[in-house]
């Protein structure tokens, strides 16, 4: 990020789900001169001795304690001179038991002067982070009306499907986010917040917990088979933390909302005429959490992810093992446990997968919320579902953002589909951002990564879309109408 | 009706054959396994779900990805692309060892001739993720 005189550089980091180690180093903020290259300041995500929030790492776990860096995009008010920092989770993202207290400023935005990195607020959106729910998106800037008074706010979409939204000068929240009990685990040597801050407003735009009523029930036999499946797990609403995985159950906690679920990278869309904030979630980004004891070979730390009964193995981030570090992958593993978190293909969750929803920042409420993308082929095509009409249930995917025009919300489609309108490929949509109702599609041969992007060039206007994925490799694609006479 | 349109399909030209048709063996889908484990697993995960660096090797979007393609386009891409630390460093025989390995784990049937090690001779078979009404 370039603001005004600053470069502004976070740290990005391995997958934190299995760390060979509970030591790694921090994810610490840096200002730099963008003429000189001389380091202006340094925000400390986790503190330092003497330094606010230390505290909040019992038995000396700021010492060695690490990741908790900004690997999103980070936003800058540049009349303000305020830049707002979304932070990540601690070492590790499933298991904080060598990390006791709330973890300052893990998984906290954090807004800081841009002349010096001092701290001018912040608000920390999960207590002692145990889901993985990193701050992944940009935090968006909006000047909103709010009981006729002017506000400069920002709003921050989230994994957990909730839009926090504060003044942005002082960090108070528009509407009240008070402390709500929460259930507290048993997985040994845990530290547990009792309690964590859940929005008053606006609503949860995504799932953020699994219940019984979230199963499919397309028929009752699909949510008998489904409901076989997720008795095998923890079941709970927001916050419940991660089990020890058990053969004879739970194997973990069945979550949504968490390490893939609601907005993620691609982040969301603000109308700073209409003051309305529009965000792809994905609503069945589901994610079986549960903890294995930590075979010392592996790693340090006393539990990390797993499931009981299958060999523990590092898991992999984007780009690692590509490179001249690579190594031998582990021998091959027994797959007797492996429990399909689907039925015959069908995703274990009814619909909608994925949607996108339209909030006035004014008001703190939906202006509407639709499902975004084509009905799966698995679920058109299945023998399981004849004779039924399922209407449109949008996708599965954290991968895809919104554009929003003078007129249009535009998003394009992350999975690929063959129906009979259009060969395999997947669509690139265009809804009325009054209403949510979808005005047109056009074809792309391969799934839309990222968000949709629109330019002007000798006043004609195009979008641009990045696309990839399967056999599609990647290139970007601009659309754009026709020219008089063509 | 049924009978009559399998009996075309059994006498039908090599064009028309697709991944329903037992186009890899057993034994070929057992020596993927082990390089499928050793080369892909570490980022397709070892049961095929994908991870965060890598899609999914079976289930619904996979099979919506490559659905009205043939195996010689998916075959070049695991050819061509892959591992992704070496691309191009398997055999051809080992590239299509673990094509049948995938094929087996998406439940499409075995036969009796093992897959071809040519991408144009692939190429003739349709990857198609419907079960045609005729075939079993």
């Amino acid at each position: 990020m370039v603001a005004k005189d600053t470069v502004i550089i976070g740290a990005a980091f391995r997958e934190g789900m299995t760390p060979r180690s509970m030591r790694n180093n921090k994810g610490y903020v840096r200002g730099f001169d963008v003429r000189t290259g001389k380091r202006l300041w340094i925000f400390h995500t986790i503190p330092k001795k003497g330094e606010f929030g230390y505290d909040t790492w019992e038995k000396g776990s700021a010492e060695y304690t690490g990741n908790t860096g900004v690997w999103t995009q980070i936003t800058v008010d540049e009349q303000l001179g305020l830049v707002y920092l979304p932070v990540e989770s601690p070492t590790s993202d499933f298991y904080g038991g060598h990390r006791p207290g709330n973890n300052l400023f893990g998984e906290t935005l954090v807004c800081v002067d841009l002349k010096t990195g001092q701290r001018k607020w912040h608000f920390q959106l999960v207590h002692h982070p145990l889901w993985d729910m990193d701050i992944s998106s940009a935090p968006i800037l909006a000047d909103i009306t709010v009981d006729g008074r002017l506000i400069k706010a920002v709003a921050q979409p989230s994994k957990q499907g909730f839009l926090y939204v504060f003044d942005r000068v002082t960090g108070k929240p528009i509407w009240p986010i008070p402390e709500r009990p929460v259930e507290v685990g048993d997985v040994p040597g845990e530290w547990y917040s009792p309690t964590q801050p859940i929005p008053t407003k606006p609503p949860a735009y995504s799932r953020n917990g699994v219940s019984i009523d979230d199963l499919i029930d397309f028929t009752p036999l699909l949510r008998e088979r489904a409901k076989e499946i997720a008795e095998k797990y923890h079941l709970g609403s927001v916050y419940t933390p991660p089990t020890v995985s058990k053969l004879e159950r739970p194997l973990g906690t069945l979550t949504l909302g968490t390490a893939s679920g609601g907005t993620n990278w691609p982040g969301g869309s603000y109308d700073p005429e209409t003051h309305v904030a529009y965000l792809y979630a994905c609503n069945s980004c589901i994610e079986p959490i549960g903890l294995v004891p930590s075979p010392k070979e592996i790693s340090d730390l006393n539990y990390i992810a797993g499931t009981a009964g299958k060999e523990v193995e590092i898991l992999r981030g984007p780009g690692e093992n590509a490179g001249a570090d690579s190594q031998r992958p582990p021998k091959k593993r027994p797959r007797s446990q492996w429990v399909p978190l689907n039925i015959d293909g069908l995703p274990l969750v009814k619909p909608p997968y994925g949607t996108i929803t339209a909030i006035n920042l004014d008001k703190g409420e939906f202006v509407w919320q639709v499902a975004h993308g084509e009905t799966p082929d698995v679920v058109r095509n299945s023998d399981l579902l004849q004779g039924l009409t399922i209407p449109r249930t949008g996708q599965e995917t954290y991968n895809v953002g919104t554009l929003v025009t003078k007129s249009l919300v535009i998003a394009g489609e992350a999975q690929v589909t063959t129906t009979a309108d259009h060969p395999r490929g997947a669509m690139l949509r265009a809804y009325d951002k009054a209403t949510g109702k979808e005005v047109g599609a056009v074809y792309m041969p391969g799934p839309q990564s990222g968000s949709p992007m629109t330019y002007m060039v000798h006043g004609k206007q195009y979008i641009v879309v990045a696309v990839s994925g399967g056999p599609y490799s990647g290139e970007y694609i601009a659309y754009t109408l026709p020219s008089e006479g063509e | 009706m049924v009978s009559a349109f399998g009996a075309l399909s059994a006498q039908a030209p090599a064009e028309s054959r697709s991944v329903w048709d037992g186009v890899y063996t057993e034994e070929q889908a057992k020596r993927g396994e082990p390089i499928y484990q050793k080369e892909c697993a570490s980022c397709h995960g070892d049961l095929l779900t994908g991870g965060e660096s890598a899609p999914p090797l079976t289930g619904g979007a996979f099979q919506a990805n490559w659905n009205g393609l043939t195996l010689g386009d998916l075959f070049d891409r695991i050819r061509k692309t892959m591992p992704q630390r070496a691309p191009g460093r398997l055999t051809r025989q080992q590239d299509a060892d673990v094509l049948a390995f995938l094929l087996s784990v998406n439940k499409f049937p075995a036969g009796k001739d093992e897959l071809y090690r040519q991408s144009e001779m692939l190429k003739e078979i349709r990857f198609e993720t419907k079960k045609p009404a005729t075939k079993n």
